[in-house]
């Protein structure tokens, strides 16, 4: 079968600050003749392929790499080492609070949303803001306020509805469901299952095992940039759950 | 990079303006409030103490507006990449696009300024003649320079965070080295070369030809001006390939 995106002994590395040297004055007193950057290996070797219609949970403790797992394959963190293939357009990242601005209203939130993720013509525009003020079910009222005065629930509403609505070939998803109400989170379960019905890619990061098993199909668990299961999700969830 | 992106550059220009004056009464109007405030100063205290100095309501408001443009977008760029931080974490956009739209909205700030302050300088004495067109290129040449210097102070300011206070504390400072209120000539002789190798002085001098003295950029200053501006453009360029990929874990 086809892959739709292609990992192939991919190893992410951070630029990072040695610990202390935050400033000038501290890179000519402490470390002026040491790089004062370090580099810090954030994904190991990783080998990956995802087919078109799976639908992948990705497990790992707090730190194992899995969002920068994320933003490797939606091109945002160049690797390394090695290559990432992908053969649809790169989605954006659907993580909490990704791109909303506090300051902002919902409604203007959700047209720079639109306007960062793609090109539309000025119909659909109007179309999928409608959709997405309905999917969001805010009130006309709490869309005009600035989203600085939101709960965080209600931030998680506006992020994941202007992602949702649109039908994306690779659906990427950064732990964003553990935040709604209980009538929400399944109103996404719907239509996750709805969009991958359509023969969309689902990409899932979680740290709800069980979350996993009901999406997806196929399970990933990451441990300290490594892979350490990479089968189905039943088996990534045991694996993760042995962690702890 | 335009076309298939100029929707995108268009909203986040007007999330900028948005951000910028939303929340103030008075908003937009700030922007020609600052300059004001600032040429009053300079009228009541300053324009007995220059003499020499022919129209010098004229002359001190012509820097003004272009120094003010010059010292807001550049603190503005300054942090660009670290204020952006939530969207470069998620968006797969080219990075350089946020500091094209910090400056883009600037640049409109300022545009719509120039508009009423042309007013005044017309009542101040400036001549309504065709050597205005060469405003234009002035502008231009030297916003391609504020761009340019913004993304070096950016790009570095996201390793070290010290470049962004640095560059607040020496604003001010060359407000001052600048002939903004004064002219190059009252300076003792021995002291003129600070002046000279500022940047900001040949800028000056190029768009007071245009305003106040109502005539074609001279083509010295103007010729020091391309030099500088070809100068901060390849340095910023160099500086931002090398380190865009290490922004995402240090912003």
């Amino acid at each position: 079968m086809d892959y739709v995106v292609k990992l192939k002994n991919v190893t992410v590395s951070y630029l990072q600050n040695r610990k202390g040297v935050h400033s000038v004055k501290d890179f000519i007193l402490k470390a002026s003749f040491i790089n004062p950057f370090q580099k810090n290996r954030v994904l190991h070797n990783i080998d990956l392929e995802i087919y078109k219609g799976d639908a992948v949970g990705i497990l790992g403790p707090n730190g194992s790499g899995k969002s920068t797992l994320m933003r490797t394959i939606a091109g945002i963190v160049k690797p390394e080492k090695g290559w990432v293939y992908s053969r649809v357009p790169v989605s954006p990242l659907l993580a909490l609070g990704a791109g909303i601005e506090l300051e902002l209203s919902g409604n203007e939130n959700i047209s720079i949303s639109l306007a960062l993720t793609g090109n539309y013509s000025k119909d659909t525009r109007k179309e999928m803001i409608e959709k997405i003020t309905d999917f969001a079910e805010l009130t006309k009222e709490q869309l005009r306020m600035p989203a600085k005065m939101y709960s965080t629930g209600m931030l998680a509403r506006l992020a994941f509805s202007s992602v949702m609505t649109a039908q994306p070939e690779l659906l990427m998803i950064d732990e964003v469901l553990a935040v709604g109400d209980k009538g929400f989170q399944k109103k996404c379960m719907n239509r996750i299952h709805e969009i991958l019905d359509n023969g969309a890619t689902l990409l899932f990061v979680s740290h709800s095992p069980n979350e996993v098993k009901e999406i997806c199909k196929r399970g990933i668990c990451l441990k300290d940039g490594r892979m350490i299961c990479n089968s189905t999700s039943d088996e990534a969830a045991d694996v993760y759950m042995k962690l702890f | 990079m335009p076309g298939k992106r100029s929707y995108t550059i268009y909203f986040l220009i007007y999330k900028n303006l948005q951000l910028k004056y939303k929340h103030s009464a008075l908003g937009f109007v700030w922007s020609l409030l600052h300059p004001f405030l600032y040429l009053l100063i300079f009228l009541i205290i300053f324009s007995t103490a220059f003499p020499q100095i022919k129209n010098y309501p004229l002359y001190v408001l012509c820097g003004m507006v272009f120094w003010i443009y010059f010292s807001g977008a550049t603190t503005q760029l300054c942090n660009v990449f670290i204020k952006n931080t939530h969207l470069i974490k998620s968006f797969n956009l080219p990075k350089i696009i946020y500091p094209f739209t910090e400056l883009g909205s600037e640049f409109l700030s300022f545009l719509l300024a120039l508009i009423p302050f042309m007013g005044i300088m017309f009542f101040m004495g400036m001549d309504f003649t065709w050597n205005l067109l060469y405003l234009f290129p002035v502008v231009l040449l030297f916003s391609v320079f504020v761009f340019s210097l913004g993304l070096i102070l950016g790009s570095l300011n996201v390793f070290f965070r010290d470049i962004g206070i640095l560059w607040n504390t020496i604003n001010p400072a060359l407000f001052y080295l600048s002939p903004i209120a004064y002219s190059y000539e009252i300076i003792p002789d021995k002291y003129r070369f600070i002046v000279k190798y500022n940047p900001l002085y040949h800028f000056l001098e190029i768009v007071r030809d245009v305003l106040y003295v109502g005539q074609a950029p001279s083509l010295h200053y103007l010729n020091n001006c391309l030099i500088i501006t070809t100068i901060t453009t390849v340095l910023a360029f160099f500086i931002y390939r090398k380190t865009k990929n290490g922004f995402i874990s240090n912003i």
